[in-house]
């Protein structure tokens, strides 16, 4: 079942177009990555879904409730955590987090508790009592995760969710997310981290100035792209056989041989997962023994400059 | 209602930490009446007590500020990113924008309590529906600045450091070309005509005819409701367009 979806969606700032005619969608208790550069677009869809913004034109639905006719009950079944940290300057964690529970009508009876575990789990329970405006960047940016996390919401938006955030709290965060999924909720992430994308998607959408270049599984991806998986070959051969390099060639997905050494080759290769069976196959034939493989798959950056043409972390860094 | 309660109570909350600067105007309120209004009293001659005038005048100064520093507030809720965040949380913007408006009138009813009590026990000689006519005055004419200065705070979205040196400027002209601290009567005739299109004039001479000051050195009181009255309620609906407006087009923060 279809939780969001867009159809034609356009936002315009002045001359400039920030969404181009979107059409996108989420299906029901998936975790949905939008995967793009500064200024594809992610944020600007994010806050129409959240009923933050108002479109230009087109149609965008949350649970089958129309962002611009029923705003107010697509703010009761989403939750947004923002890229940048929104706080009360002067309100206390704990106290930012009671707001937000109650607001939500997250019950008292639960609420304590789930706050009190939740500060733990992000390691913001020595940080309960510090003013927000006190608090560091990673700190902040996860206080605003904490907010979703006690909120529950059916829909949640996350928007750059470990952006400023150390390694481990990276991982409790990502942690935490799959943990909301498998609770039922449906879960959109932005993102310019290759990694954090490989991490939590179900499905990507890859955005560019405000369009849609492609939408699949990360593994579906991957494997789109013609010798995008590199395999490293090391054979045992008694003495060297000419027609071995011709032979690995002509398996099907080979795009393109190098031989980097005696025995040793580096093929680009289209699915490794369906051409190292025939490889080894080829090679017992042969008699050839296989002392190593090692296989690389290509990173959700490939996958990005294969689409787009441009290098996804180095724009992100710059 | 809850969630607008909770909500105005929670910012204001915000704004109350540290309690100290509300004490501090509560401080200021007093040298200026006391030192200030009591010496200069003494030197003006055509009132009978300019020190009651001065204290009546000062509390709708308060006003003025406590209405102008809303659209502040909302330029730094724009600012730090805070007013997304309030545009996301599951409430209607209609209840979103009078708990806006509701904070900037508990921040007044905050403000002007403690000169409000001690100009009514300087004046004396009140009755309590005239006291309560003048409160409902200043809330009336505190809601419309606020609303006004919502509007103007519009501007701010592109540079604060504008919006503030528009309300430094004209904070400065609209009490100076009113009859905040002097009588309409005793205005110069180019002064007096400039004065006459300020609303503090009428917010000012409102409230000081409820408190029972000489009505002949005061304007029309008709026209003064009229004006408050058109005040609050235009401003207030310019709010609330520009609230749609801003989530209509504006980018976030």
């Amino acid at each position: 079942m279809i939780a969001v979806e867009t159809q034609k969606l356009v936002k315009r700032y002045g001359k400039t177009f920030a969404l181009k005619g979107l059409d996108f969608s989420v299906e029901e208790k998936e975790i949905m990555v939008l995967l793009g550069p500064n200024g594809s677009g992610k944020t600007t869809l994010l806050l129409i879904l959240a009923t933050v913004l108002k479109p230009t034109s087109g149609m965008a639905k949350v649970m089958g409730l129309e962002v611009t006719k029923q705003p107010t009950q697509v703010r009761r079944v989403l939750g947004i955590s923002f890229q940048d940290a929104r706080g009360f300057w002067r309100h206390k964690p704990a106290e930012i987090l009671r707001f937000h529970a109650a607001m939500c009508g997250v019950r008292k009876t639960e609420s304590a508790t789930l706050i009190e575990e939740t500060l733990k789990m992000l390691e913001l329970w020595d940080a309960r009592n510090k003013l927000f405006m006190h608090l560091s960047g990673g700190q902040a940016k996860r206080l605003e995760v904490a907010k979703l996390l006690i909120q529950r919401p059916k829909f949640a938006i996350f928007d750059e969710p470990s952006s400023q955030v150390d390694l481990r709290g990276k991982r409790a965060i990502w942690e935490q997310i799959l943990r909301l999924r498998e609770e039922g909720s449906t879960i959109l992430v932005a993102t310019n981290e290759v990694r954090e994308a490989e991490y939590l998607a179900d499905r990507v959408t890859i955005l560019d100035l405000g369009e849609r270049v492609t939408c699949d599984t990360v593994h579906n991806l991957k494997d789109k792209i013609t010798g995008g998986d590199i395999v490293e070959l090391e054979l045992e051969q008694p003495q060297e056989d000419a027609e071995i390099p011709q032979d690995l060639s002509e398996i099907p997905g080979t795009v393109k041989l190098m031989q980097t050494g005696k025995g040793m080759y580096k093929a680009y290769v289209s699915m490794a997962e369906a051409w190292v069976p025939k490889m080894t196959s080829l090679c017992y034939e042969k008699k050839i023994r296989v002392s190593s493989v090692r296989v690389t798959e290509p990173s959700l950056d490939d996958v990005f400059l294969h689409f787009t043409g441009k290098k996804l972390e180095s724009q992100a860094n710059a | 209602m809850r969630d607008v309660v909770r909500l105005v109570w929670f910012d204001l909350k915000q704004e109350l930490r540290p309690p100290v600067w509300i004490v501090m105007e509560w401080v200021t309120f007093g040298i200026q009446l006391f030192v200030y209004g009591a010496i200069i009293s003494q030197l003006v001659s055509g009132i009978s007590n300019y020190q009651q005038f001065y204290a009546a005048g000062f509390v709708v100064m308060m006003t003025f500020e406590v209405g102008s520093h809303s659209g502040r507030h909302f330029v730094e809720h724009a600012h730090d990113g805070l007013l997304p965040y309030l545009l996301s949380l599951p409430i209607s913007r209609s209840k979103l924008f009078l708990a806006i408006t509701l904070q900037g009138g508990a921040e007044l009813a905050l403000m002007i309590t403690v000169p409000l009590i001690i100009t009514l026990s300087l004046i004396g000689n009140l009755t309590a529906i005239s006291v309560v006519a003048a409160i409902v005055t200043l809330f009336c004419l505190g809601f419309g600045i606020a609303g006004f200065m919502l509007g103007l705070s519009f501007i701010a979205f592109k540079s604060s450091d504008v919006y503030s040196a528009v309300t430094i400027v004209m904070s400065t002209v609209v009490i100076r070309f009113s009859t905040v601290l002097y009588p309409f009567i005793f205005l110069p005739p180019s002064y007096a005509s400039v004065a006459i299109f300020s609303p503090l004039t009428y917010g000012a001479d409102l409230f000081r005819l409820l408190l029972g000051f000489d009505p002949s050195m005061l304007l029309s009181p008709t026209v003064a409701v009229a004006v408050i009255a058109a005040l609050m309620a235009t401003t207030l609906g310019l709010g609330m367009f520009l609230l749609q407006r801003l989530v209509e087009g504006v980018k976030s923060a």
